[in-house]
């Protein structure tokens, strides 16, 4: 029954290969390097066809950046290990740039101090707005709207708000993720020990919220265009212009299913900013743990929101207090 | 089948079974901790549990001998500890410590068999030491220790040196080096921490120096607590190691929704609260003062002693020999009560 | 009648699992058949006992109300209405109205002629609740391992679960899950938008192409997967976020009883090392 559901292209037709819409700007169009191969595999799940891509000034500018922060990292944890390649397997995971000591403050510490991740991040964030830019650029050149970019943006927010707004903010780089596999899980963790829970910060209930609905709206939207496809239903460009029978389908079929529906075009606009406020709400929620709220568990108990359960034991006091306090203090010992 | 799927089929099959061998399987054992529906709750392994029921089983206690009779200080010199006892109780405690600590060597382990009484082994003059810590324990630590109380045995469980004890570790060298400082953490393979790449030593900030354990803010809105994200990883890898060392997760002692709230805890935290301050005391009042008169070659990399932290005693076990209450059948390691007011200063180091 | 213009000719008879005719028309613009009734009916009976057992709780505070799981000592035995028997009774129609919605849509995808799809990726929605509430609880022999009913309160479950295994990130499973997460709502970004510039183009522009979008990312990126690969990997990178996530949950306790990081002592201890 699988071969029906059109879950892999069961007949590949090679067709020539595509160096992409011609634009009025030779360098544009001269600037599309390497390949392009066509690749069997790719084909079975899209289009065959790798390559080719257009680098340009911001596109170099931002590999080599990228090259360098991420190759600084890696020659940290290949000192690390003692340049051992097969500790630096072994140990990938646990491995890590981590940011400086709270002392520091927000001065720059020497580079094995924690200056290593000041350029680390440096030279990844320069990055990263570079790519921002030439995804800009390249949106604009082929006459495009520029949602793409806008919602990179979003992303790049919360990047920011985690290694540069809140650390700034807070007058120290030690507040900001490290890089590393396990590290920074485990920042994630100590964030939430330190601040008091983090699943009662609003902004994080949000944002958990939009991650899993962008995945539902996703799982909804792919598996509907799926099943409409034999009616042509991936041609979504069209079916917004010109609506087909596809698009009639895949609308009735959640008008008749929940009593409401999108429109090929609207379904778009919801899958844009459920993903994108993921990450808004996300990194609102981050920059306000420590800057306006300290512990967002007894912020939910102040304003109402945190359960109670019923006690199982007898109070259980803080024995800190108890002996602070030599009036109550166990006599009997 | 191709040629081709066969390898696909080979990799599966073996990838799930390397998957398989990390992993254990049901029935598992259960105990609910907290309120039902809140997910407090013990998972254990009952098969885990059967093959280590050995290392928790109490040893039977020595048949008990006539509380009068003459004083071991009319038989035995240089009795500084233990000359209250008399002859009988002595001897018996004397071969109870034999068969906990040195069952192989005997005797010979602490004294010169040419003459009982000179402290010319080191293992003597620890030996004493230990004792008075024990009653110590006993005596002003029964916050930690209830009414069941410790022996040589909780420790050493029939080993010289107890087999779960920690060393500082050595500080990476970063003087001198552009790259590599690890900021002592994200090391693989350290028990201390579970596997996990958390600060690797947990022991020496808190079980031997007294720094601030608590990290969360302590109220709803910023008032000033600095506490860094770095220092509440240093607070998880301690409490790694104590969940570790007691064989439970971290609702043994906290609702995890707050774990800084006393109100939401359940009462073993402030047994684990006292007996954090128990083992900072004996490590400083009892262990390190012992590193002088410790052969060099029994000493850790940094040239410290091998120091008690929570498996010490705990070794998987959340009461240590399942609770098995040994203590009161010796006398001998009966705690000698101190002033409370010293106890209390003691005990105040807040956090 | 609530109808778009075109929709009267897609209405037509047939296409049912089970009851014929019986069921098969609309209410307004929601299809009904026999799984519109047996959803209904779980549905409502759910509900219902759901603010009934929260009328007899402590709090009608919506953050608060919290219908929990029986006590463990229960096991997978039935609790007094009071003590559990409530969620008992709960997720049992839940499961019903869930699987009941499954089958409706797929009376629905008949109707239309569409593929199974959607019924197929929501089936992994409903594999993700019954591991939580049933299999794993089962696995581990007491009903009181499911999740709580309350905004709040499961959240606190979660987080209890998670630190029952010291650090719930070093998960592998958990940590594919999380990643399939990330990468799937990247993936919509890219594709929503995507879609959004071409049929919203710079001013003065007319709609674009599908060659344009393919161009836009091989230019950025190198590869453009294309009109029919998005959706697919959509699903996939989707549907794999689920089941990993049920399967994150399914092997803690039930096949390890340990904290999370010490599972990685296997990848340390291989052969390959020394």
């Amino acid at each position: 029954m699988a071969e029906y559901q059109n879950l892999f292209t069961q007949v590949q037709v090679e067709g020539p290969t595509s160096m992409g819409i011609e634009l009025e700007n030779a360098r544009d169009n001269d600037e599309r390097t390497l390949g392009p191969v066509h690749l069997h595999l790719l084909g079975r799940l899209g289009n065959a066809q790798l390559g080719p891509i257009y680098l340009g000034f911001f596109g170099l500018a931002s590999v080599i950046f990228f090259t360098i922060g991420f190759t600084s990292i890696g020659w940290n944890y290949l000192v690390q290990v003692n340049y051992s390649p097969i500790q630096f397997v072994r140990q990938m995971f646990w491995l890590s740039v981590d940011p400086p000591a709270p002392s520091w403050g927000l001065h720059i510490p020497p580079l094995n101090q924690g200056g290593w991740w000041l350029f680390a991040g440096f030279f990844i964030t320069v990055s990263i707005l570079l790519w921002w830019v030439r995804m800009y650029r390249r949106a604009r050149a082929l006459g495009m709207g520029t949602h793409v970019c806008w919602a990179f943006a979003g992303a790049i927010w919360l990047y920011l708000v985690l290694g540069f707004f809140r650390p700034v903010l807070l007058g120290r780089w030690s507040e900001a993720v490290p890089f590393g596999i396990f590290s920074h899980l485990d920042w994630t963790t100590a964030f939430s020990l330190r601040y008091g829970n983090l699943f009662y910060n609003p902004f994080h209930m949000l944002s958990i919220a939009f991650l899993y609905g962008s995945v539902l709206l996703f799982a909804m939207h792919a598996a509907t265009i799926l099943a409409v496809s034999r009616f042509g239903g991936e041609r979504e460009i069209e079916q917004i212009v010109d609506r087909g029978t596809a698009s009639e389908r895949a609308a009735l079929f959640w008008r008749w299913t929940m009593g409401f529906n999108a429109t090929m075009e609207s379904i778009h606009r919801w899958a844009w900013w459920f993903a994108v406020l993921t990450c808004v709400t996300g990194g609102i929620g981050i920059l306000l743990t420590g800057t306006v709220v300290d512990n967002w568990y007894l912020w939910s108990v102040k304003h109402g929101v945190a359960p109670s359960y019923p006690e199982l034991w007898g109070p259980v006091i803080d024995p800190a207090a108890v002996q602070s306090a030599p009036a109550v203090a166990p006599a009997a010992h | 089948m191709s040629p081709n799927r066969n390898i696909l089929v080979a990799l599966l099959v073996s990838g799930a079974t390397l998957l398989l061998a990390g992993c254990e399987h049901p029935p598992v054992a259960h105990e609910q901790i907290g309120y039902r529906g809140t997910g407090m709750e013990r998972i254990v392994n009952p098969r885990t549990v059967a093959a280590n029921a050995a290392l928790h089983e109490a040893p039977e206690a020595a048949p008990a001998v006539p509380a009068d009779g003459p004083k071991a200080t009319l038989l035995y010199k240089n009795l500084q500890v233990l000359g209250d006892l008399n002859v009988a109780e002595f001897n018996r405690t004397m071969a109870a410590m034999t068969q906990w600590v040195a069952p192989e060597q005997g005797c010979a382990h602490c004294h010169n068999p040419a003459n009982f009484a000179e402290d010319s082994k080191y293992t003597k003059v620890v030996a004493r030491r230990m004792i008075q810590m024990t009653r110590q324990i006993n005596g002003n630590w029964q916050d930690h220790v209830k009414e069941t109380g410790v022996t040589c045995y909780t420790c050493h469980r029939g080993h010289n040196i107890p087999e779960k004890s920690w060393f500082a570790e050595r500080e990476v060298a970063t003087e001198g080096r552009l790259l590599g400082n690890n900021f002592g953490q994200n090391r693989a393979g350290m028990a201390s921490v579970a596997n996990a790449s958390l600060p690797y030593d947990p022991y020496t900030p808190y079980l031997l120096k007294a720094n601030e354990i608590r990290v969360a803010g302590t109220t709803a809105l910023p008032t000033g607590n600095k506490t860094s994200i770095k220092d509440a990883e240093a607070t998880h890898g301690l409490m790694i190691h104590m969940s570790d060392a007691l064989g439970v997760g971290c609702t043994w002692c906290h609702n995890t929704r707050a774990m800084a709230e006393w109100s939401q805890s359940t009462p073993q935290r402030v047994q684990a609260w006292f007996g954090i301050r128990m083992v900072r005391e004996i490590n400083n009042e009892y262990i390190v003062p012992l590193t002088a008169v410790t052969p060099p070659d029994h000493l850790g990399p940094t040239g410290d002693i091998a120091k008690a932290n929570c498996a010490t005693c705990h070794q998987g076990a959340n009461k240590p020999l399942n609770g098995a209450a040994m203590a009161k059948h010796y006398p001998a390691l009966a705690g000698a009560a101190k002033p409370a007011d010293t106890l209390a200063e003691r005990k105040a180091g807040k956090n | 009648m609530a109808m778009l213009s075109f929709e009267r000719k897609y209405r037509v008879r047939g296409g049912t699992l089970l009851g014929g005719d019986l069921f098969d028309f609309w209410v307004g613009p929601f299809y009904v058949g026999i799984f519109g009734v047996t959803t209904i009916f779980f549905a409502f009976l759910g509900t219902a006992l759901l603010l009934y057992a929260a009328s007899l709780g402590p709090t009608w505070n919506i953050w608060q109300i919290n219908i929990a799981p029986p006590d463990l000592k229960y096991g997978l035995g039935l609790a007094p209405l009071r003590e559990g028997g409530f969620w008992q009774v709960i997720t049992v129609c839940a499961v019903g109205a869930f699987v009941s919605w499954a089958l409706r849509e797929v009376e629905i995808c008949r109707k239309l002629g569409m593929g199974y799809h959607v019924p197929f990726a929501y089936s992994f929605a409903i594999l993700a609740y019954v591991t939580l509430e049933i299999v794993r609880p089962v696995l581990l022999g007491a009903w009181g391992h499911g999740f709580p009913y309350g905004i709040l309160s499961h959240l606190d479950w979660v987080s209890n679960v998670g630190y029952q295994f010291l650090h719930f990130h070093y998960n592998p499973a958990h940590m594919i899950a999380v990643s399939l997460f990330f990468t799937t709502t990247f993936a919509l970004a890219l594709h929503g938008a995507l879609i959004l510039s071409s049929t919203n183009p710079a001013r003065g522009e007319i709609v674009k192409t599908p060659e344009h979008e393919d161009t836009f990312f091989r230019d950025i990126i190198g590869y453009s997967i294309g009109t029919l690969g998005i959706h697919r990997l959509g699903l996939f990178l989707a549907l794999g976020a689920v089941f990993f996530s049920a399967v994150c949950i399914v092997i803690s306790g039930p096949f390890w009883t340990q904290g999370w990081p010490a599972w990685w002592g296997w990848w340390l201890r291989l052969p390959i090392w020394s």
